[in-house]
């Protein structure tokens, strides 16, 4: 039951060989080579160097994107100088802001949404930024857990808990002295709350599930509640974010006096929809209500009534 | 035990060698076969030679002991694949063959060796939360690939989809256990084999290894036994890339 190792491993073989069958020759200024550019090629090895098919394909792709662009900045120019024409501008001096303008005058849109609107802007924010390369010439990637897909946020779980295992191996020196952990050193973590989901994807270039979000938020609470999470302060609050204070502090409006030695406030421009008043109250009151030189019966309704008497006191 | 020395002298060499691999305990030595300096006949050299980047020396059978490599599930989940691996069952536990294990180990830390000696791609697979981030720390050491996490489908199978080009896929996969559950099989196993892509996969007793290509029987749960997997590869790979450098002065 013992396995052809040997008759396995001629196939296996072949399936590494097939690189060899692609090597070509490439100057070595065409690309920014990692490991190459740092040692100029000897003289007696002849410089071959293998690109593999994703690279080419990449570079390909990166050709026509760079093609695409001139063309579409050559188009955005010659609309600019139009426009300009129709303006009755200087096409020279005519700024992004003028074409703004005029976009808006020419094209007047009623819709809501700002988006949905008519606009001309450079072509480098319209077109979405090409990816760089994650791979060298050989077609190796460059990050380590490149092939998870998620590669930055994989990382950043990675990292957690080496952060993790760090504080486990601390504890246990500590332990070992017999010393406690200081407990006015530990985390303070209240009034900050952790980076929502769509800045997180935002900061790691990459869009991640609600699952693997809720994992980010799991380890990292498992992380600050250690003893000596404190440690990694640094790390920990890259992705805490503060809570909007909601204590607002109210200034009083400072009472006026008339000649009396009477204080009072008038409040200018109060509003009950359609209409607008002044309100001035006086302190010490004698318990009298004006409106508009009448007494309260101004209303002819219980209803208002009431509802001014309560809202002066 | 039998010395070296006393064995008939018709037995060719790598019989010779073969024969200290499958009995001996003690450190493997590797005597050096005289390379050429052609480039050609350098490639055909390394291939030929058994044991060109003295891998049988990384470890013993005591090591692989103390490692707990020996110790299988329980004997009612055993796989009858695994069956020529397994020296018996004790206590209801099924405890493989160290030698065998032994021998299956320095095929495929040669192997491995020989990928990265040939700039392959190597990529890293274990399921499980205990033992990832150490697998995924040695894939970082020695500058290759780990995957612990979640198998999307299609990573192998529908390359250019998933991440948005054509893609240059791992040479050798590397699965430190094979199995997600204690019942499924990595999906990467089958596409692996799908893809033609090398594999070596630690087998466990409820395993499955007819899609392994090079299959090593042995404990695939312990800490400590990860541990030293991580460490015979880690060491394999960067021997391989040493030799890389060396021979193609770079």
């Amino acid at each position: 039951m013992l396995r052809r190792i040997n008759g396995i491993l001629e196939p296996s073989l072949k399936h590494i060989q097939f690189k060899n069958s692609q090597w070509i020759c490439v100057s070595s200024t065409q690309f920014k080579a990692k490991s190459f550019s740092t040692s100029p090629p000897k003289p007696e090895v002849q410089v071959k160097k293998n690109v593999s098919k994703a690279m080419k394909a990449y570079l390909e792709r990166a050709r026509e994107h760079d093609e695409f662009m001139k063309q579409q900045t050559l188009e955005f120019q010659i609309g600019k100088r139009h426009l300009a024409n129709m303006m009755g501008e200087n096409p020279d001096t005519f700024t992004q802001e003028d074409v703004d303008h005029a976009i808006k005058y020419l094209f007047p849109s009623g819709l809501f949404e700002k988006k949905a609107r008519p606009f001309m802007r450079p072509p480098e924010e319209v077109f979405p930024q090409r990816k760089a390369a994650e791979f060298d010439e050989t077609g190796r990637p460059y990050h380590f857990l490149f092939y998870t897909g998620r590669p930055n946020f994989y990382k950043l779980m990675h990292d957690i808990v080496d952060h993790i295992n760090d504080a486990y191996k601390f504890e246990d020196t500590m332990i070992r002295k017999g010393i406690k952990p200081d407990p006015n050193l530990a985390l303070e973590l209240s009034g900050y709350q952790w980076s929502d989901k769509a800045s997180l994807e935002k900061e790691l270039v990459e869009g991640i599930g609600d699952k693997d979000y809720e994992a980010f938020i799991a380890t990292m609470e498992r992380l600050c509640d250690l003893p000596y999470s404190y440690r990694s302060k640094d790390f920990i609050f890259k992705y805490r974010k503060p809570l909007m204070s909601h204590e607002q502090t109210y200034q009083a409006p400072r009472p006026q006096y008339d000649a009396d030695g009477r204080a009072f406030i008038t409040t200018y421009e109060c509003l009950r929809k359609r209409a607008r008043g002044h309100v001035t109250i006086r302190a010490p009151g004698t318990g009298k209500i004006t409106i508009n030189n009448e007494e309260i019966t101004y209303f002819k309704d219980v209803q208002p009534r009431e509802q001014m008497s309560k809202d002066a006191l | 035990m039998f010395s070296v020395v006393h064995l008939p002298k018709k037995l060719n060499k790598s019989t010779l060698l073969n024969t200290i691999r499958l009995s001996s305990t003690v450190l493997q030595t590797q005597d050096t076969v005289p390379t050429l300096p052609d480039a050609e006949n350098l490639q055909k050299n390394t291939l030929n030679h058994p044991d060109y980047f003295s891998v049988h020396n990384l470890f013993t059978v005591k090591d692989l002991f103390d490692a707990r490599v020996h110790y299988g599930h329980r004997d009612g989940s055993l796989d009858e694949r695994m069956l020529p691996y397994i020296y018996g069952s004790r206590l209801g536990h099924i405890i493989f063959d160290l030698d065998k294990t032994a021998e299956y180990l320095r095929r495929a830390l040669n192997f491995a060796a020989h990928v990265a000696y040939r700039d392959g791609i190597i990529l890293f697979f274990l399921r499980g939360a205990q033992n990832s981030h150490l697998v995924e720390k040695t894939a970082q050491e020695c500058g290759e690939f780990a995957h612990t996490k979640f198998w999307r489908g299609g990573i192998f199978t529908n390359a250019s989809k998933q991440f948005g080009a054509v893609t240059r896929l791992p040479d050798l996969c590397i699965f430190l256990n094979t199995l997600n559950n204690v019942l499924l099989q990595h999906t990467a196993v089958r596409d692996s084999a799908k893809m033609g892509i090398a594999t070596i996969g630690i087998v466990d007793s409820n395993c499955n290894p007819n899609l392994i290509t090079y299959p090593v029987p042995g404990n695939d749960d312990s800490p400590a036994s990860i541990e030293l997997y991580c460490k015979l590869f880690k060491m394999a790979i960067l021997r391989g890339k040493e030799k890389r450098k060396i021979d193609l002065q770079l």
